[in-house]
């Protein structure tokens, strides 16, 4: 087993390395992809160099990330709060949830992009229009999936609980958090690339910092390698926020990743 | 109260409770919406416009040109880019999908195109499509497709893996060749997956066409909004935000629904 | 090859001594894995069906059992041994040997109908004899009220009944059945033997039995092959008599029967012995 996975892992890198060959050769000078459209390997990582030294529109490629980051966490922790004892509450009380969830349902259909024009009219184009626009995107993740921890619970297992003499207060803490558990970390997961994705459109918009700030001004200066260095640090950026999560699963609820892990 | 008056009537169910307090809480929501802005005008109407300014606004998006087209002029526009976006995502994916479960070869030398897709947002290919392609219904269709491809291969794939090889086995007792056990069995087998994939495509497709809307274009639901913005009409944003809303579930729907006469086979759940 | 097993006269056994077995399994050994490292399930399995018998094997579960279907059936290839059929080598799965899979797997996205003519498709069976076929046996397997059903609007049994009628509609000279009642309740399972026992002494066919249930084997077969665990090997091989009166009536009489109480006991016992052994 361990052999083939090592030979699955060479085969992926030895991909990875033909099409960048692959790319090399298409955009090499006199090749038939102008630079214009797509620019070479080599031009990109130099621009990548550069870029983390020197400022672009403003900042260096590390304050441009850390001014993305700040929006997407901080939305995106705002949103917990929110969304986790909201929904647990509405899971816990159904009344609770018969009063809050059609108007969830009305606003859950609208793309939380649809949002960021009227933020930006109410809340200027300053941090705030941005963090609530990622509020929004993270907050509907976040909330259905508590909600679906809650429901997750096996009532057999509380029934089981009940009759090995758990009161309630242990029955919370041992069972229905234990097993709701592996349903949050999905739910952070999911909270997080929305919360991504958004971030990166309401940068485009209105923003005078961040990843999706200079993707759309390197697009309007023509700057391609540019662009194609900010559309890669968000690719990156994202699997390795995922990765962290999953990271956390790991150490959080490591009996829900034994399945995957046995390969 | 309401609750037990309907309770003594005998018409009051579970799910009857939930929607009269859905309605109560909805009712609820009008009315200080409409209290806030026409009666006693906490906010202003810039800021909030009332009720009735938003009606109102909607009948002169549907008589009136808008930017040069009426809102239905603007939703077709809308609708063609998702079209084309979601129609190519489909008609790509489904077969990278299969193959990617297919033949582990060809999914480990496509794949690092396939992540590179899959892992950078949709969003993140406006600047680039509008570089490539300008202010055209590709630039558009492109950011859709970038949206919608990775749910189909993901599902496609999953479908054709997930087809138990009993299925397979049998196909072979009764003679049937590769090419039409595929065709036969596995495809079939694997179609709810790839409908859902469809489906998660369709919706995804739909919130990142906003998003390339508002950024570039002269036509569309999202152009409507941006305009909104532009001309600080609130109204404007909340026809626009509407609708998309609407169209959204609509579509859903219609996919959700369609599910059954698409394959009939999946009437009873397992 | 399209003479079917059930025009055979009954009397025609007798000459079979001489003639090649209809299906022989010749010392199959079967590795999952390399051999040595992997997973040894079957080991030097010799079982001969003669024409129109029907054999039944019995074992405790992971004994290997299925893994020699499969092989018979030509799924798998085996490590070692061969597969033969009228003395030939029998090749890759085809209509001659027709499988009646435990899960019924029938397609789910196609209708009882389609899913019983599908290995008359398969092989190019012209439209009318596809019809033809197709009636018959919908009428012996009661299913003619549900030939435009999906599986998944049918009971476990009637699925089961769908499955049989796929298989017996190729006209197999050889029906391979894989614990076919095993994903049946106790009721169903009871009615379908006896309707398997009833086409069996009705059309003669030829048939390999794979099943963990003793009453079943004693009930079914002509004679009961006893695995022993993994790596299943054959513990022993008991004739059952045949045309007795306890076999043609229901399985619950034949059950109080102390000639079928005796044969269910020896069988149980070494059985038994098989799994309480470490």
């Amino acid at each position: 087993m361990g052999q083939s996975r090592t030979l699955q892992v060479a085969a992926g890198l030895g991909a990875i390395l033909a099409w960048i060959i692959i790319w090399a050769w298409l955009t090499r000078p006199g090749g038939p992809v102008p630079t214009l459209y797509f620019p070479a390997p080599d031009d990109v990582w130099a621009k990548f160099v550069r870029m983390w030294q020197r400022p672009y529109i403003g900042s260096t490629l590390p304050d441009h990330i850390l001014a993305s980051l700040y929006i997407v966490l901080t939305g995106w922790g705002l949103a917990a709060l929110v969304g986790i004892p909201l929904g647990i509450a509405m899971a816990w009380w159904k009344r609770l949830k018969w009063i809050v969830f059609p108007t969830f349902q009305l606003i859950r259909p609208v793309p939380p992009l649809a949002w960021i024009p009227l933020t930006i009219l109410w809340l200027g184009i300053g941090d705030s229009a941005r963090i609530s626009v990622v509020f929004i995107a993270a907050l509907v993740p976040w909330l259905m999936n508590s909600m679906l921890a809650v429901y997750s619970v096996d009532r057999l297992l509380l029934d089981a609980a009940r009759t090995l003499g758990a009161n309630d207060r242990q029955i919370l803490a041992r069972v229905v958090c234990r097993t709701a558990l592996p349903t949050l970390v999905a739910a952070a997961r999911m909270a997080l690339g929305n919360a991504w994705s958004t971030l990166v459109a309401a940068e485009i918009l209105a923003a005078t910092a961040g990843l999706g700030y200079v993707a759309v001004n390197a697009s309007q200066l023509l700057d391609t390698d540019v662009l194609l260095v900010a559309m890669f640090m968000i690719g990156i950026l994202g699997i390795c926020m995922t990765g962290l999560i999953g990271l956390t699963q790991n150490w959080l609820a490591p009996w829900s990743v034994l399945g995957a892990r046995r390969d | 109260m309401i609750e037990r008056r309907l309770e003594r009537m005998g018409v009051m169910t579970d799910r009857g409770k939930a929607a009269a307090y859905g309605i109560f809480s909805l009712s609820v929501l009008l009315a200080l919406w409409i209290c806030a802005t026409s009666l006693f005008q906490w906010i202003e109407p810039r800021v909030l416009p009332s009720p009735a300014q938003v009606i109102r606004q909607f009948a002169w998006i549907i008589t009136e040109p808008f930017s040069g087209l009426r809102l239905p002029g603007h939703i077709l526009f809308s609708l063609e880019r998702w079209g084309w976006g979601v129609l190519t995502a489909g008609l790509v994916g489904i077969p990278v999908g299969v193959f990617f479960a297919w033949n582990p070869w060809f999914k480990t030398f496509l794949n690092p195109v396939f992540e590179l897709i899959h892992f950078i947002p949709p969003f993140a290919y406006i600047p680039l499509a509008v570089l490539w392609f300008g202010a055209s219904t590709a630039t558009q269709a492109m950011v859709v497709f970038v949206a919608a491809f990775p749910a189909i291969v993901i599902n496609s794939q999953l479908g054709v893996a997930q087809v138990q090889k009993i299925y397979i086995d049998a196909a072979r007792v009764f003679g049937a060749s590769p090419f039409r056990t595929l065709c036969r069995v596995v495809l079939p087998a694997a179609a709810p997956s790839i409908y859902t994939g469809l489906r998660i495509a369709i919706s995804n497709g739909w919130m990142a066409l906003v998003g390339a809307e508002l950024v570039v274009g002269k036509v569309g639901l999202g152009f409507m909004i941006a305009q909104g913005q532009e001309n600080a009409s609130v109204a404007t944003i909340f026809v626009g935000v509407i609708t998309i809303g609407c169209l959204g579930v609509l579509i859903d729907t219609l996919v959700q629904r369609s599910e059954r006469y698409v394959l009939p086979w999946r009437r009873v759940a397992s | 090859m399209e003479q079917s097993a059930g025009k055979m006269a009954p009397g025609t056994t007798n000459p079979a001594q001489e003639a090649p077995a209809k299906l022989e399994l010749r010392n199959i050994s079967k590795w999952f894995g390399p051999v040595g490292e992997g997973v040894h399930a079957v080991d030097d399995c010799s079982i001969e069906v003669k024409n129109g018998e029907f054999i039944v094997v019995v074992g405790p579960s992971g004994c290997g059992k299925s893994t020699l279907m499969t092989v018979g059936a030509g799924l798998e290839a085996p490590t070692h041994g061969e597969v033969l059929v009228d003395g030939r080598p029998a090749g890759p799965p085809g209509p001659t040997r027709s499988v009646v899979f435990q899960k019924f797997a029938l397609f789910p996205s196609e209708t009882v109908e389609q899913n019983i003519k599908f290995g008359l498709q398969m092989t190019g069976v012209s439209a009318a004899e596809q019809e033809t076929r197709l009636a018959e046996q919908l009428k012996i397997m009661g299913l003619e009220l549900f030939r435009k059903s999906y599986p998944s609007e049918l009971s476990g049994g009637m699925q089961q009944r769908v499955a049989i009628a796929r298989a017996l509609v190729m006209q197999p000279e050889i029906l391979l059945m894989d614990e076919p009642f095993g994903a049946l309740d106790a009721q169903t399972r009871t009615i379908l033997q006896e309707e398997v026992q009833r086409l069996h002494r009705e059309k003669h066919y030829t048939v390999l039995f794979i099943t963990h249930s003793v009453e079943e084997a004693v009930y079914l077969g002509d004679r009961v092959v006893v695995m022993t665990k993994r790596p299943g090997r054959i513990k022993k091989v008991i004739d059952l008599p045949r045309d007795v009166v306890w076999k043609t009536g229901d399985i619950e009489l034949a059950a109080e029967h102390p000639e079928f109480i005796e044969f269910r006991r020896e069988i149980w016992g070494l059985v038994r012995e098989e799994i309480v052994s470490i």
